[in-house]
C-alpha cells in the first residue's frame, strides 16, 4: 500500500479521491453498526452546534454594529450578551464622515464564510453516501 | 460511565474550539472579547489599542452554549439510533 501510495502522482485530484474513499470506508463500517452510527451522528450534531453558534455570534455583531449605540441581548431579567461601541467625542473630519463605512464587510465575510461550512457540514453525510 | 465522559469530552471540545474561533473572529473585526464563566471571565484585547469596541458573552449564554451543543449532539444521536437501518 505504501510503495502504491508513492507511485501515485502527487496531485490534489488523487489526494481528494483517496480522502473521500476513506471517508466512504469509514462511513460504510460506521453506519453498519447501530452504536457507532448514533456516536457518528453525536459528534455530527456536535459540529453543527458549534457552527450555527459562530453564525449568531457573527450575526450579532453585525447587526450590533448597524446601531448607534449599545445593543444588550437580554431574555426577561437575564442578560446573555452586550456589544458597546467606542464612544467618539469631539469633532471629526467632513472626509471621514462623508465616506462610505464599510464596517459589516468583514462581518459579511466572515457569516458568509461560516454558513458556506455549514451548508458543507450538512451535507457531507449525503456527499459521503452518495460517493460509495 | 465513561461513554458520559466521552460525551462531555466532545461538548468540551467542541466549546473550546467555539471559543478558539470566537477569538479569532474578535480579533479580525478588532473588538475585545469579554467572555464570563460564573464568577470567572477572561478579556481578550489587543495590546496597545485602548479604544476598541466590546462585545461580551454572560454566564447564563455560556451555560446555554453547553446545553444547546450537548442538546443537538444527543438530539442527533438519538434521532440515528432510533431511525437505524442496516444497510442492505
Amino acid at each position: 500500500m505504501e510503495v502504491l501510495l508513492e507511485q501515485l502522482p502527487g496531485e490534489i485530484g488523487v489526494g481528494l479521491d483517496l480522502l473521500l474513499g476513506a471517508a466512504a470506508a469509514y462511513a460504510t463500517v460506521v453506519s453498519g453498526n447501530r452504536l457507532l452510527s448514533a456516536a457518528g451522528a453525536y459528534l455530527h450534531g456536535v459540529c453543527v452546534a458549534v457552527l450555527l453558534q459562530a453564525i449568531a455570534f457573527v450575526t450579532f455583531i453585525l447587526l450590533a454594529q448597524r446601531s448607534a449605540g449599545s445593543t444588550y441581548v437580554d431574555v426577561g431579567n437575564v442578560r446573555f450578551a452586550g456589544y458597546v461601541p467606542i464612544f467618539r467625542f469631539g469633532l471629526r473630519s467632513l472626509t471621514a464622515e462623508q465616506l462610505p463605512r464599510l464596517d459589516w464587510l468583514p462581518s459579511a465575510v466572515i457569516l458568509l464564510t461560516l454558513i458556506a461550512g455549514l451548508v458543507l457540514v450538512l451535507a457531507a453525510p449525503r456527499l459521503i453516501r452518495t460517493a460509495r | 460511565m465513561s461513554g458520559l465522559l466521552l460525551l462531555l469530552l466532545a461538548v468540551a471540545i467542541a466549546e473550546a474550539s467555539l471559543a478558539g474561533l470566537l477569538f479569532v473572529f474578535s480579533a479580525v473585526l478588532k473588538l475585545r472579547l469579554g467572555i464570563e464563566i460564573g464568577a470567572a471571565s477572561a478579556l481578550f484585547a489587543e495590546q496597545g489599542r485602548d479604544f476598541q469596541s466590546t462585545v461580551a458573552l454572560f454566564s447564563p449564554a455560556t451555560v446555554a452554549s453547553f446545553i444547546f451543543t450537548a442538546g443537538c449532539g444527543l438530539a442527533a444521536a438519538a434521532w440515528r439510533f432510533r431511525c437505524w437501518r442496516p444497510a442492505k
